[in-house]
C-alpha cells in the first residue's frame, strides 16, 4: 500500500512501526544416536519470540541508533523494515510501502548494508557490482558517474575499484559495499553493523562519511551496532531493545541523564592516596599511582568538587559522565531481568 | 523486459570476465564434460553394435537415436549454463542468509536467483551436440520438413521451460527446508529418465514410469518430443505429443512460480 496523501501540517514519518512481532517456531535437536534416530519421526520444537509489539516512528532525515545485546532482535528488525521476512503480527510502513509487498518502487528507495555479509561480486572489482547496480536500479549514466566518483572520492578508494573484492581487506571491502548501496541514493538506509572488525581508522573514516551523506542527502538511517563509538559520532536518537522489545527510546543525552545517577570525577594527584582518603568525596572504583578515578554522586557533585580541589594536591581534573558502553550494558543487564523475570513462573 | 535483458547481458559479461580470470579452470571444465560426453557417445556406439534399433518398430536406428542423443545435449548445456549453477549456490544462500540480499533488490527475485550465474563452459557441449546433430541428420533416409525445422526450436525451448521449472520447484523447497543438499542428487535421478527413448518404459515396471513421467512430473516431454519431431515423420501420434510438451510446458512455468512464490513469502532468513 502506498500511501500518497500527505499531511498538511506535518510532514508524515518515514517509518511508522505499530506492534510488530516476529515468532520463529525452532526445532530442538536433541544429543545422542537414539534421541537423533527419535527426533526423525518426533521433534520438539518451541516458539522464540524474536519481536514483541515493537512500536515506533522515524522522522526524515533522523539517524536513529538500535542497539541491544545479542539476539535482542535488532537485525530482525531491520529484516523486517527491508521486507526481507514477514512479520507474525503488526504494522509498518516506510516511505509509505508495507515493506514485505516487496513493490519495486519501495526496494528503489532504499538500501540495506549488513557488515558480516558481502553483497559484492566475490571475484570481480567492485566496478562489475556497480555497473550491475546501475542497471539493476535504473540509474541513468550521467548519475551513476557523478554519483559514484563522489562516493569514492569520498572514501578514497578510486584506487580499489578495479581490484578483484577478494583481494581488499575488511574495511576497503566495507567502504565499496557502502558506495554500492548508495550509488541509487536512497532515502531510507539499513546499516547492521557496519563497523564490525574494523580498525579505528577505517571506522572514523566511516563515521565521517556517513556523517557526511547522510547530513547532505538528508536521508534517514537506522544503525544497528555494538560500539558505543559510532553512536556518539552518528546519532542524536538511540532505541535499545532487549528480548524483542523497546527498552528506551529518546536522545543520547536522555540516556545518560535517566540512567546514571553519578558523574566520573578523574583526578591526578601530586602524590599516592590511599582509598580510605578518597571515600568521603566518592567511590574510587580506580586508583593507578597518583591517578584517581571516583563515582560522585550528581546532586553532590557541585558541593564535592570544591572541597576536593581545597583539600588535595591537584595536578589535572576532569569531569565526565558516564561512559555510554556502562549505561547501555547496565540496560541490556535490566532488560535481561526484565525477561527473566517474566519467564519465571 | 528491455531491462531484464541489459541486466542479464550483465550478469553474463561478469561471469564471462570470471572465467576469463580463471582460464585454466575453465579450460578444464570444458575438457571433462566433453570428455565425460565422448564416453557415452561412445558407449551408444557400442550398443549399436549389437542391436540395429532400440525397442522393435520405434524407429530409433542408430542415427535418428544420436539426433536424440544430440538433442538432449543441446536441451541439457542450456540448462547446465543458464540455470543449473545458480540453483546449485541457492542451497548455500539459503543457510547463510545470502538471499537478504537479493530480495532488497527491485527485481523478480526469481529473475536474480536462477540466472545471476552462467556457466560457459557448459555451452561447449551443446555446440558438439549441434555437430552431432548435423551428422545424424546428413546420414538418415529421413528428410526433417520445414514443419518439423520450425517446431525443432520451439520444442527445445519447451524442453528448457520444463526443466528450468523444475529446478525452480528445487529452489523452492530448499528455501522451505533451510537446506536441501539433495537438489543437485534429486535433479540428476528424475533427469536420467528423460535421456533415453520414451519407448523403452514398457511392461509392468515401464508403464507406469512412462505414465509420472509424462503426465505428474513431464520429464519424458523434454528430450523425446523434439528428438521424434526432427528425427521422425509427424504423424497423429507425434503431433499429439507436441501438444502436450507445449501444454506441460506452460503449466510447469506457471505451477513453479506460483510455489517459488509461496516459498519466498515464508523465507525465514538466517541469523547474522
Amino acid at each position: 500500500m502506498h500511501n500518497s496523501s500527505g499531511s498538511e501540517s506535518a510532514p508524515a514519518p518515514t517509518i511508522t512501526v505499530a506492534n510488530l512481532a516476529k515468532d520463529y517456531r525452532v526445532y530442538d535437536k536433541p544429543e545422542g544416536l537414539r534421541a537423533s534416530i527419535t527426533s526423525l519421526f518426533h521433534r520438539p520444537s518451541r516458539l522464540v519470540e524474536a519481536l514483541r509489539g515493537v512500536s515506533l516512528s522515524v522522522a526524515r532525515g533522523e539517524f536513529v541508533a538500535l542497539l541491544g545485546p545479542n539476539g535482542a532482535g535488532k537485525t530482525t528488525f531491520l529484516k523486517l523494515l527491508s521486507g526481507i521476512i514477514t512479520p507474525s503480527r503488526g504494522t509498518a510502513h516506510v516511505l509509505g510501502y508495507v515493506p514485505w509487498e516487496r513493490a519495486n518502487d519501495f526496494r528503489r528507495r532504499f538500501a540495506l548494508v549488513m557488515g558480516q555479509r558481502n553483497q559484492l561480486w566475490w571475484d570481480l572489482p567492485a566496478a562489475e557490482s556497480f555497473r550491475l547496480h546501475k542497471e539493476i536500479y535504473r540509474i541513468d549514466t550521467p548519475r551513476f558517474e557523478r554519483t559514484r566518483d563522489e562516493l569514492v572520492d569520498l572514501l578514497g578508494v578510486r584506487k580499489l575499484i578495479l581490484q578483484p573484492v577478494r583481494e581488499l581487506s575488511l574495511g576497503e571491502r566495507m567502504k565499496l559495499e557502502l558506495v554500492a548501496a548508495l550509488l541509487h541514493e536512497p532515502e531510507v538506509l539499513f546499516l547492521d553493523e557496519p563497523t564490525i572488525g574494523l580498525d579505528v581508522v577505517a571506522q572514523h573514516t566511516l563515521h565521517t562519511f556517513l556523517s557526511h551523506i547522510q547530513a547532505e542527502r538528508q536521508m534517514t538511517v537506522i544503525l544497528t551496532t555494538h560500539y558505543m563509538k559510532d553512536v556518539a559520532a552518528l546519532c542524536k536518537r538511540a532505541v535499545v531493545i532487549t528480548g524483542g522489545s523497546i527498552l528506551y527510546d529518546g536522545s543520547l543525552e536522555q540516556i545518560v541523564d535517566r540512567f546514571t545517577t553519578h558523574k566520573v570525577v578523574t583526578l591526578d594527584l601530586e602524590g599516592t592516596p590511599e582509598p580510605s582518603q578518597m571515600d568521603r568525596f566518592g567511590f574510587p572504583y580506580e586508583i593507578r599511582g597518583p591517578q584517581v578515578k571516583l563515582r560522585i554522586d550528581r546532586q553532590r557533585i557541585a558541593d564535592v568538587l570544591p572541597e576536593i580541589l581545597r583539600s588535595q594536591q591537584i595536578r589535572d581534573v576532569s569531569v565526565e559522565d558516564v561512559p555510554l558502553e556502562e549505561i547501555v550494558a547496565e540496560l541490556f543487564r535490566v532488560g535481561a531481568d526484565r525477561q527473566a523475570a517474566e519467564v519465571r513462573p | 523486459m528491455n531491462r531484464y535483458l541489459s541486466i542479464f547481458a550483465t550478469f553474463a559479461r561478469a561471469c564471462l570476465v570470471r572465467d576469463m580470470t580463471f582460464r585454466a579452470n575453465f579450460l578444464l571444465e570444458c575438457v571433462t564434460s566433453m570428455g565425460w560426453m565422448s564416453m557415452n557417445l561412445a558407449f551408444y556406439l557400442l550398443i549399436f553394435t549389437f542391436t540395429p534399433e532400440i525397442g522393435r518398430d520405434t524407429g530409433w536406428t542408430r542415427e535418428p537415436f544420436f539426433a536424440f542423443v544430440a538433442t538432449g545435449l543441446i536441451i541439457n548445456s542450456i540448462v547446465q549454463a543458464l540455470f543449473m549453477p545458480s540453483a546449485e549456490e541457492l542451497t548455500e544462500m539459503v543457510r547463510t542468509g545470502g538471499l537478504d540480499g537479493v530480495l532488497v533488490q527491485p527485481l523478480d527475485p526469481q529473475f536474480l536467483l536462477s540466472m545471476h550465474r552462467i556457466d560457459f563452459s557448459s555451452f561447449a557441449n551443446g555446440l558438439v551436440g549441434v555437430g552431432l546433430l548435423g551428422w545424424a541428420l546428413g546420414r538418415m533416409a529421413h528428410v526433417p520438413s520445414p514443419v518439423a525445422w520450425l517446431l525443432y526450436p520451439l520444442l527445445i525451448l519447451c524442453g528448457v521451460a520444463i526443466l528450468y521449472s523444475l529446478i525452480i520447484m528445487l529452489a523452492a523447497a530448499t528455501i522451505l527446508l533451510g537446506r536441501n543438499q539433495s537438489l543437485y542428487d534429486f535433479w540428476f535421478y528424475l533427469t536420467n529418465f528423460s535421456r533415453y527413448p520414451a519407448e523403452i518404459y514398457a511392461g509392468p515396471w515401464g508403464g507406469p514410469i512412462r505414465m509420472l513421467c509424462t503426465f505428474v512430473i513431464p520429464i519424458l516431454l523434454v528430450v523425446n518430443v523434439p528428438a521424434r519431431a526432427i528425427s521422425q515423420p509427424l504423424t497423429g501420434q507425434a503431433w499429439g505429443m507436441i501438444a502436450a510438451a507445449l501444454i506441460a510446458a506452460v503449466v510447469a512455468l506457471v505451477v513453479s512460480r506460483i510455489v517459488f512464490q509461496a516459498a519466498i513469502m515464508r523465507y525465514r532468513s538466517a541469523s547474522s
